[in-house]
């Protein structure tokens, strides 16, 4: 028996990988203000999920595709509408969470996933599960590594970096992207509330104890990870959701982070 | 009757101080512009008067009272660029807000109330524009909205933080002759500007201030080369 | 096309609705206005842990009670949260949805059919809407309108310009929270029945359609409710020959949304036109 054949050895390793993701684009997310945005990703993408369970595609390959498309609806809908960019996510949020859900409704058994969607079922996740967060890591890593100061310039100040020649539209497109790439490979492992707690939640308490870009995205990494095991720990030890464990931690984190620094000042 | 009076005060939010040492003293139907470089603390003033900004130190009086009870004689006029200009509302209905806190809670709108609000609006020339959206007009035509707005409260006293910022010249001359009729009215005016030129126009008493007080009196004296190089330079 | 609404279970589940779409008309305005569409998704996740401790303490009767508790004390935190500033508003509102959403979860995840629970929170229970949970919403509707009718002029205010609302003398964080508690009440009152993906959608949709063709608040209202009505109507109505003619499980609350939605989509050309 290998030590991969264990579900809690695959755990850990899992929640490491997802933590480490999280918190490197969670940074973009808190900065950017973007939490609504991968709110609704995690539940615009559902529908595609389902079509490709109900066809029998790889189910990972279907969330990509619907995620793609929903960056574009929402860069295209919240250009058209003016700046109320919220209404036009929330309009997309709520069709693909119905569209998800109606399409469910037509196969039988499906309340176990639906359920397993939203909390995740991280005791399950498998050896190929653990390949493609790893891969996704690699790629996403290297792309923010790569791109990370047109990034910072374009996000912290859209009008000086189009006078410098930055095309602003596709920067803010490719990171659209890497949420959307990031959302896709962790909902199918942790389900959507804890992808969205994983990512919003650390970067948030980082954000709270630097300025600096570099150590704010240590910080969340390390954050992320951090919460995703002590949870794991917590729900191995008192037979909790894991899931929904590892989601308490990361709020934790930022709870105690706001309660430091503000007896601090 | 005096409308304002600010000695020794400081303003500021959430404790830490934006302009100090300030000495004013607003008489009915007084015209006062606030002159200084941008983040001066202009706008912090005019805020501290309608009891938006902190008074850290000093007294400060608004009719003889706070500035928290104070400003219900006071209109106040923000700047137009700072609104959203995607927000479903008419121009008529952004000048009936300016009625909103006479009519109260559950009182309904009368007509009285109507009217009112389509007079202020005529008064600055805007009277056909009632019914067309407020993010579709000019921003000159925002600004008189907004003036509209203030006079349909039916202040004793009005606030304008930069009224002149990207207003057309036509608008501007609208705003500069509404302000001159209230005034000769009795109503006490106080303006926030970046332009010596207009300041010197409009108002008969000025301010110059830079983080605090610099010079207080008659545009003449105030608004000299010697005093201004002195505060825009420290 | 009456003919469905005749059976007794029809007639309930449309009378629901219209109720619903009587509060969600107005409210949804002031959702759009003042970007609340996250702080509507936060509230129908944030009543969950209160559905659970309700449904424990006191059986399905205790559910109304603890959805109340649990949404208007996320009312009164999202308020406190959004004015601190520590935290950006949309941060602290994920955080607090899947804080309060993953208590939840944990409290129901120690009792063993957790899953069925969670669907029927998802879905609601269009077609089995009791009589006294539509006398329950209907008692909801009148103090949400009530509320609404003395504080639309204020909350209308301080959504166009904070500033000079709270120069004119208004108290900027109790409208806030009044806002908030309109939006958390609307939750609780339609959450058991319809389940929390339609009350998302009726919350945020209809009034983004509204203003597509229309800039005034009042007729957004109008519109707003009156689209829920049709959709509602039409959504029920599809399922129900879906279901009884072609054996196909519609599920009633999926439909009407899509229907929302699709109205959204066909006067997104109007919209640009104007």
């Amino acid at each position: 028996m290998s030590f991969w054949d264990d579900a809690l050895h695959r755990a850990v390793a899992e929640v490491i990988l997802a933590g480490a993701l999280a918190g490197l684009v969670g940074v973009h997310v808190v900065l950017r203000r973007l939490s609504f945005f991968t709110m609704a990703l995690t539940h615009a993408t559902f529908p595609g999920v389902v079509v490709a369970a109900l066809l029998g595609l790889d189910l990972l390959l279907g969330g990509m595709v619907t995620g793609v498309a929903v960056v574009l609806g929402v860069a295209a809908l919240s250009r058209r509408t003016g700046r109320n960019a919220t209404a036009a996510t929330g309009v997309l949020l709520s069709a693909g969470f119905a569209l998800g859900a109606g399409l469910v409704a037509l196969r039988s058994g499906f309340s176990r996933d639906l359920s397993s969607y939203l909390v995740g079922s991280i005791l399950t996740v498998t050896t190929r599960d653990l390949l493609i967060t790893c891969g996704t890591l690699l790629v996403v890593g290297s792309v923010l590594a790569v791109c990370a100061r047109p990034l910072l310039f374009t996000g912290f100040d859209p009008s000086g970096a189009r006078a410098a020649g930055y095309a602003v539209g596709a920067w803010t497109l490719l990171l659209l992207l890497l949420i959307e790439v990031v959302v896709v490979t962790l909902v199918p492992a942790v389900g959507t509330i804890l992808a969205v707690a994983l990512i919003v939640a650390p970067a948030a308490a980082a954000r709270l104890w630097s300025a600096r870009l570099p150590v704010v995205t240590a910080l969340a990494v390390g954050l992320a990870i951090a919460s995703g095991l002590a949870g794991l720990y917590a729900s191995a030890r008192w037979n909790l959701a894991a899931g929904a464990s590892i989601a308490l931690a990361a709020t934790g984190t930022l709870l105690v982070s706001a309660l430091l620094r503000s007896a601090h000042r | 009757m005096t409308a304002l009076r600010y000695t020794g005060v400081s303003v500021g939010y959430q404790g830490s101080p934006v302009l100090t040492g300030v000495n004013l003293a607003l008489r009915a139907g007084r015209r006062l512009a606030l002159v200084g470089p941008n983040g001066a603390g202009k706008s912090t003033l005019i805020r501290s008067v309608v009891g938006l900004a902190e008074v850290l130190g000093g007294t400060a009086q608004v009719f003889g009272r706070s500035p928290e009870r104070g400003r219900e004689l006071c209109g106040y006029v923000p700047q137009a660029g700072d609104l959203d200009a995607d927000f479903p509302v008419t121009a008529g209905q952004v000048v009936l807000m300016g009625r909103y806190r006479r009519i109260g809670w559950f009182r309904p709108t009368r007509a009285a109330d109507r009217r009112a609000a389509r007079d202020a609006l005529d008064r600055v020339g805007l009277a056909d524009h009632a019914g067309r959206r407020y993010g579709v007009l000019s921003g000159g035509q925002r600004q008189r909205v907004l003036l509209a707005r203030a006079l349909a409260a039916e202040p004793r006293m009005l606030l304008l933080d930069e009224p002149f910022n990207g207003v057309d010249a036509v608008s501007q001359e609208a705003i500069l002759a509404v302000l001159r009729d209230l005034t000769a009215a009795g109503t006490a005016l106080m303006l926030s500007t970046h332009d010596l030129r207009l300041a010197r126009e409009v108002a008969d008493e000025a301010c110059l201030v830079n983080g605090r007080q610099w010079a207080a009196g008659p545009p003449s004296e105030v608004l000299s080369d010697a005093t201004l190089r002195e505060a825009y330079a420290p | 096309m009456i003919e469905p609404f005749t059976v007794p279970f029809m007639g309930r589940a449309l009378a629901e609705i219209a109720l619903l779409a009587l509060i969600c008309g107005p409210v949804g305005v002031f959702v759009l206005v003042r970007r609340l569409s996250f702080v509507s998704d936060a509230l129908t996740h944030t009543v969950f842990p209160g559905v659970v401790v309700g449904f424990l303490a006191g059986g399905a009767d205790g559910i109304f009670l603890g959805a109340l508790v649990a949404g208007l004390l996320t009312a009164v935190v999202l308020t406190v949260l959004t004015r601190g500033g520590a935290v950006t508003d949309d941060a602290s509102t994920a955080v607090l949805l899947t804080a309060m959403f993953s208590l939840g979860v944990v409290l129901v995840s120690r009792r063993s059919s957790y899953t069925s629970d969670l669907t029927t929170f998802l879905f609601g229970r269009l077609l089995t809407v009791t009589t006294q949970q539509i006398a329950e919403t209907a008692a909801l509707a009148a103090v949400i309108l009530g509320l609404l009718a003395v504080g639309a002029r204020a909350l209308l205010f301080r959504a166009f310009d904070p500033v000079a609302a709270a120069a004119a003398g208004y108290r900027t964080f109790w409208l806030d929270l009044w806002l908030n508690v309109l939006v958390a009440l609307v939750v609780v009152a339609a959450v058991r029945a319809v389940g929390t993906i339609l009350v998302v959608a009726l919350l945020i949709v209809p009034a983004a359609a509204a203003r597509l063709v229309t800039d005034r608040p009042a007729v957004l209202a109008l519109l707003g409710t009156g689209l829920i009505l049709a959709a509602g109507y039409a959504g029920l109505l599809i399922s129900w020959h879906a279901s009884i003619g072609y054996g196909i499980a519609l599920t009633s609350a999926s439909t009407v949304v899509l229907l929302l939605v699709a109205a959204y989509l066909v006067l997104l050309p109007a919209g640009r036109l104007r």
